[in-house]
């Protein structure tokens, strides 16, 4: 049996490829050795923050339209600024139609907050995070109120505070900080220390306390207009959930991300995957791809590893979207960066004493952030010899090249590449 | 001393990821979750093992945290090992006994089965074992089937097999020895129409209820058993339990930490091997069913990476509308939802997958797992089918 498309990577890059190709027809799986990195993820898309000399970047589509022109091996040059249009109103659409809508500041980037405080460009946020209303809560200059749970330990709001207060957007405007205790609630025989974001998501997700709540958030606001909560007010319902709290509290609702997990992410990830199999896209969790062959410039076959034996999947076309470092897509070792799967070319190739910076927060950052696999122009993957791979290509953090960190673009870079991907696939194979 | 092999919980990031994914945690909070009790708490168990949590009970071995993982940890068999290694229970617990001895309840009740169905559904026998056993009154129980399959096997479909040249071997456990024969003559039908004649070998219950209600040392027996058994074959060998699958081909090894190396690369769950058949060109002929059917993927099969196949194969019998459901686990986990202490998280972890097949609408649910099976039939008013019955129904007669 042969698929269309196997997608070896169930992140960001990897859905959104796997739903683009399953939405034009193509027989699509998508292989996933463990849950993806939206999981740790802010659940904004970062298209372009940052300038190479660390300026923040305004106007997000222009600078990436100078860059086409000036960064010849960026993936945005080999994505083109068209797809890259086209593929962030696609993710929006999806999204949209699984009810979570994604807000943007028309062609301007806006600012998230971050869970230590850090504020940081990016171009589309869950309504929670970014709102016209929002913004001219921040113009009129409004009381906050950044507030935490009682014993909750992932989410620290006096140091969100005063983060904040650095930044020159909140300089003028009164910041307070304040507890709310979570109600009784009826099955709990543990301290609320030991709960994690997703276990109070889920209390918020039953709505039954949604009016205690409330009572809370007014007690502990005092006169503040907009509100700040750790982002775990619900997750399939969050939007509704938001509503009746502002409803019920006359205050505007902001969601800052706690340490991991990621619920902010984590709506993101199950949006993706709901669009994913409306479409009819089959998603293999759990699975882990070790190695394929490779015969003219061709993969024929790629495999899996259980209990010792390897078993043999094939495609037509191959999408590898298995991130980098983290995800577990490349790997360094004394030797050097090798791609775990392939051993394709990557760009990981100075000494290693010259992968890193000494200094952690270094304005120019690290170069090990720039690795990735070489790709041709058409995002296919490139052995050591230097020949395109024809049925392999690269989505997302994978690709070489650039810095996600450091540019501000890692979700930008996976959508576009994960959309550009599906389009060269679908194009060919409907010929 | 640590075994530097053991030590896979060194490999948690605490990322907490598991933990949003246990289905337990998610329905009772009751359980701290995978990472707390698999890789956090192994640290201190090693330390003094009079550290071992009490919550570890709860927790149903169904591997959801294993398959979320993006380190690789073996959290599951940390807490499986845990459960039992540093817990020894001497005394006699009548219904884990006899929960657990499949092949004993099976082959006295497969005698008197008519009797025996009758009975176990009557309401005051219910109330006798609800109090008395601790078995929930409202769980519905499997009926037993007349005579056992083996039997069945060797009286009657035995000699139909000895034409084919092409052979292979049937693990076929027991849910199709004790309670339902036509899974068993299912697969022989499809395997026949495939040009291969079917083997059956001794065995005994492949451990897996022995194991979930720590009769460790008897799991190890049987599994013995079945190794010698299995490794005297020669041909490929299939089983239509993703289950029983998953122990011969993992637990025996990683958890039992025996050497089941001289039939391990023979063995498949039945839809890898039909699926391998299909992809070398050998697919039989098959009229198209007309049938609307829910898939729900058993967690044991993801976690064995069994459910790509499964689907490859459903997706080749004509005529078949297949509504994949999103990954839920059923809440059963085979003998746990049948203890009243478990009955209520059971059932409450169960229900988001009800409310997905009432919603999918389907004529049919399908599902590789005897145990997802009854859960299903008893929560929703659909009748399930095994993939391989779904083949058994298309072939042309």
């Amino acid at each position: 049996m042969i698929y269309d498309c196997v997608i070896i990577g169930g992140g960001l890059a990897g859905l959104t490829c796997g739903i683009k190709c399953a939405k034009e027809g193509l027989h699509t799986v998508i292989i996933s050795g463990g849950m993806n990195s939206l999981h740790f993820s802010s659940g904004s898309i970062d298209l372009a923050g940052y300038t190479e000399k660390g300026a923040i970047v305004k106007k997000p589509f222009e600078y990436i339209k100078d860059l086409i022109k000036s960064n010849k091996e960026h993936p945005y040059t080999k994505i083109g600024l068209s797809s890259i249009k086209k593929s962030i109103d696609f993710f929006i659409d999806e999204l949209a139609s699984d009810n979570i809508p994604l807000n943007n500041n028309g062609e301007y980037n806006h600012f998230r907050v971050t869970p230590l405080g850090a504020v940081k460009p990016t171009y589309l946020s869950q309504e929670s995070v970014y709102s016209s209303k929002g913004k001219e809560i921040i113009k009129s200059k409004g009381k906050i109120a950044i507030l935490n749970f009682k014993g909750f330990r992932d989410y620290y709001a006096e140091q969100t505070a005063a983060n904040i207060k650095n930044h020159p957007i909140f300089q003028d405007i009164e910041i307070t900080v304040g507890s709310i205790s979570l109600p009784y609630y009826h099955k709990t025989e543990k301290n609320l220390h030991e709960f994690r974001s997703i276990d109070i998501s889920r209390i918020f997700e039953t709505e039954k306390y949604l009016p205690r709540i409330a009572e809370e958030i007014k007690r502990a606001a005092g006169d503040a207009v907009a509100i700040s909560l750790p982002a775990f007010i619900g997750i399939k319902n969050y939007k509704s959930i938001r509503q009746k709290l502002e409803a019920m509290t006359g205050k505007f609702i902001y969601e800052i991300p706690t340490l991991p997990p990621s619920i902010l992410g984590l709506r993101i990830d199950h949006a993706l995957k709901d669009r994913f199999f409306s479409y009819g896209g089959e998603y293999i969790a759990g699975e882990k791809i070790v190695s394929g062959k490779i015969n003219k410039n061709e993969v024929e076959s790629i495999s899996t590893l259980n209990e010792g034996r390897l078993s043999e999947i094939k495609s037509k076309y191959y999408v590898l979207a298995t991130g980098s470092f983290f995800s577990g897509g490349l790997q360094s070792r004394l030797e050097g960066i090798s791609e775990t799967i392939f051993d394709l070319a990557t760009n990981g190739t100075n000494p290693r004493n010259k992968w890193y910076s000494k200094n952690f927060f270094d304005k120019k950052s690290h170069p090990f952030l720039n690795f990735g696999v070489v790709t041709d122009k058409n995002l296919n993957a490139k052995t050591k010899e230097g020949k395109a791979i024809k049925n392999l290509l690269c989505a997302g953090a994978i690709i070489g090249g650039y810095n996600p960190i450091k540019e501000g673009c890692g979700g930008g870079v996976a959508i576009a590449s994960a959309y550009k991907c599906a389009e060269l696939i679908a194009k060919d194979l409907k010929k | 001393m640590i075994k530097l092999e053991n030590i896979s919980f060194d490999h948690c990031i605490k990322c907490t990821v598991c933990t949003m994914y246990c289905p337990v945690a998610q329905a009772t909070h009751l359980f701290p979750g995978p990472k707390q009790s698999g890789p956090d708490a192994e640290r201190l168990r090693i330390k003094n093992p009079e550290l071992v949590d009490s919550s570890l009970k709860y927790c149903t071995n169904c591997k959801r945290c294993e398959i979320a993982c993006p380190s690789n940890v073996k959290i599951a068999e940390i807490i499986q090992k845990a459960k039992w290694n540093y817990v020894k229970i001497h005394w006699f617990r009548p219904r884990d006994f006899f929960m657990s001895r499949t092949d004993l309840v099976g082959s006295i009740t497969t005698i008197v089965s008519t009797i025996t169905n009758f009975v176990v559904n009557l309401k005051i026998t219910r109330a006798f074992m609800h109090i008395f056993l601790k078995i929930p009154f409202t769980r519905q129980f499997p009926p037993y089937a007349k005579g056992t399959f083996k039997k069945l096997y060797e009286k009657k479909i035995s000699k139909t097999q000895r034409p084919f040249e092409k052979r292979v071997a049937f693990f076929h456990g027991c849910y199709i020895n004790y309670n339902n024969h036509s899974l068993g003559q299912d697969l022989i039908r499809v395997m026949n129409a495939m040009g291969y004649g079917v083997d059956i070998v001794k065995e005994k219950c492949c451990g897996v209820p022995l194991i979930a209600n720590g009769y460790i040392e008897k799991a190890k027996k049987n599994a013995k058993f079945n190794i010698a058994h299995l490794s005297k074959t020669e041909t490929p060998i299939v089983s239509t339990s993703s289950s029983c699958s998953y122990a011969l081909l993992h637990e025996y090894k990683e958890f039992l930490e025996m050497d089941n190396s001289g039939y391990i690369s023979r063995l498949d769950y039945i839809t890898k091997f039909i699926y391998d058949e299909f992809s070398r060109g050998n697919i039989p002929k098959m009229k198209p069913l007309g049938i609307r059917a829910a898939y729900h993927s058993p967690c044991h099969l993801e976690r064995m990476g069994g459910v790509m196949y499964t689907l490859g194969v459903l997706k080749k019998i004509p005529g078949l509308e297949l509504v994949i459901l999103n990954s839920e686990c059923c809440g059963i986990a085979g003998t746990y939802g049948f203890k009243n202490e478990n009955y209520e998280i059971s059932q409450a972890i169960g229900s988001a997958l009800f409310k997905l097949i009432d919603n999918a609408n389907p004529e049919f649910v399908i599902t590789d797992c005897e145990t997802c099976t009854m859960q299903i039939e008893m929560n929703t008013k659909y009748k399930v089918l095994h993939p391989v019955t779904l083949i058994a129904m298309a072939l042309k007669e």
